[in-house]
């Protein structure tokens, strides 16, 4: 039974076909093309395939593709203005927080969400933001390096 | 796979009425997502999360209402649940990950029905029940008979759960719910135990005491004979030493890839133990003698 989903991914309308079993990753990596998302475990435990939907950072391999019609969904390709990288993802480049890149999109779209609510980010709000994130290069001080350093700019203290 | 998105509730129950065992109900899909891809489809899924009325949090009189749309991030971050009911609100902080949270649901978690379910001891010991809603009517049913096994519970399969309702636990008591697990977040619990304690006027003696029990039985589990032998007494270090042997021969575990049943019975003698002391020395101040 193909169902027709009409969402908004990183602020443009989209169509596309998906069965009731689509998981939303799948329908975004594979009927739309958006690649950056990660599949890895599938089961909705390491954080790779992480997006935000309807301002809340969730795992796109345990949601309907269904879910996603009327929702307003950010990938991981939403958050360049055009060459600009965000601060997200120039702080990850400048702290070395990227090692073999796999986790980096979950990573960032988390750490998004997370400085889209404060930009005064306690060690334990980075802590709970990230805690479903899984890096296996073992990169972790450097990712919250990273976070520090991206909040101080976005807040102009760096 | 037939696929529906009932907008009211006589909908989706005459649809689970038709299709029978052969519907599956999905809400956040957490759970539900990671069967269909690795055990297999339902032939039917029935997404309720359109019917309207069933994610909010109400206070009501002495007890607080949770639709079971409520996410597990809501009630994370609701003042009243984290004010009125700690025990309740720290299964829902140390449940799985952010990402998990915001989308995984109350509903979900207890009709689930799994022995590990995270918010499930933490309502067993607040004598919270669920409202069920049937296509034949509707009937309440306190959570502790609700549980009949793995994945067994009185919803049945064309059963909707629609409200729990959570009483406020009486004034004075106290309690605690401990997880042990592997890691901090993400993992399943190898064994949960909340504890609520109720101490006399004095506050020299138990006037009454809960102890729920996860991932230790096919269900969820009250330690009932342990309360019962710790009622009225005077909590000494001699008496949580007895309960908490008492509770762990209550349990009856099973041995997976997360730990032996031994280990867990241990797991459960230590955190009974813990959680009395814990929640004794929230309620009255004193560390047991």
């Amino acid at each position: 039974m193909s169902l027709t989903i009409n969402t908004t991914i990183n602020g443009q309308a989209v169509s596309g076909s998906a069965e009731a079993s689509t998981s939303l990753l799948e329908f975004l990596r594979d009927t739309l093309e958006y690649k950056g998302t990660k599949l890895c475990c599938n089961t909705g435990e390491c954080g790779a395939c992480t997006i935000i939907y309807n301002g809340k950072p969730i795992n796109s391999c345990v949601t309907m593709a269904a879910d996603a019609n009327g929702a307003q969904i950010t990938t991981i390709e939403g958050l360049a203005d055009g060459d600009k990288l965000h601060p997200v993802q120039q702080a990850f480049i400048d702290t070395g927080a990227v090692q073999c890149g796999y986790c980096t999109p979950g990573y960032i779209i988390s750490v998004k969400a997370l400085l889209d609510r404060t930009t005064k980010p306690t060690p334990e709000d980075i802590e709970e933001a990230v805690s479903g994130n899984i890096c296996r290069c073992t990169g972790y001080n450097k990712i919250v390096d990273a976070i520090q350093l991206a909040a101080n700019r976005i807040a102009g203290r760096a | 796979m037939d696929y529906f998105e009932p907008k009211t509730l006589s909908e989706a129950l005459a649809l689970l009425e038709t299709y029978g065992a052969a519907a599956k109900v999905i809400a956040g899909g957490t759970d539900v997502m990671v069967d269909i891809k690795y055990k297999e489809e339902p032939g039917c899924l029935v997404n309720i999360k359109k019917i309207p009325g069933l994610d909010a949090i109400r206070e009501n009189g002495g007890s607080l209402r949770v639709g079971p749309l409520v996410t597990i991030r809501d009630i994370e971050t609701s003042s009243i649940v984290r004010e009125r009911l700690p025990v309740f609100w720290e299964s829902c902080h140390q449940f799985a990950s952010l990402q998990i949270r915001n989308t995984a649901t109350v509903g979900g978690n207890i009709c689930r029905a799994s022995p590990s379910g995270e918010t499930l001891a933490p309502l067993l010991v607040l004598e919270a029940k669920a409202k069920l809603a049937f296509a034949t009517g509707e009937k309440t049913v306190p959570f502790t008979s609700f549980f009949q096994g793995p994945g067994k519970s009185s919803a049945g399969v064309n059963g909707l759960l629609t409200e729990i309702d959570v009483p406020y636990p009486a004034a004075g008591s106290k309690g605690v719910y401990l997880k042990h697990a592997v890691r901090g977040a993400m993992d399943i619990a190898m064994v949960g135990v909340a504890v609520l304690v109720t101490p006399d006027a004095a506050k020299s003696g138990l006037q009454g005491v809960r102890i729920g029990l996860g991932a230790v039985a096919p269900t969820p589990i009250r330690a009932t004979k342990t309360e019962a032998m710790l009622r009225g007494k005077p909590l000494t270090a001699a008496l949580v030493k007895e309960a908490a042997q008492m509770a762990a021969s209550e349990s009856s575990p099973i041995s997976d890839q997360r730990s032996s049943a031994e280990n867990r019975r241990w797991i459960v003698e230590a955190l009974t133990r813990r959680g009395l002391q814990q929640s004794w020395r929230a309620a009255t101040g004193k560390e047991v003698a």
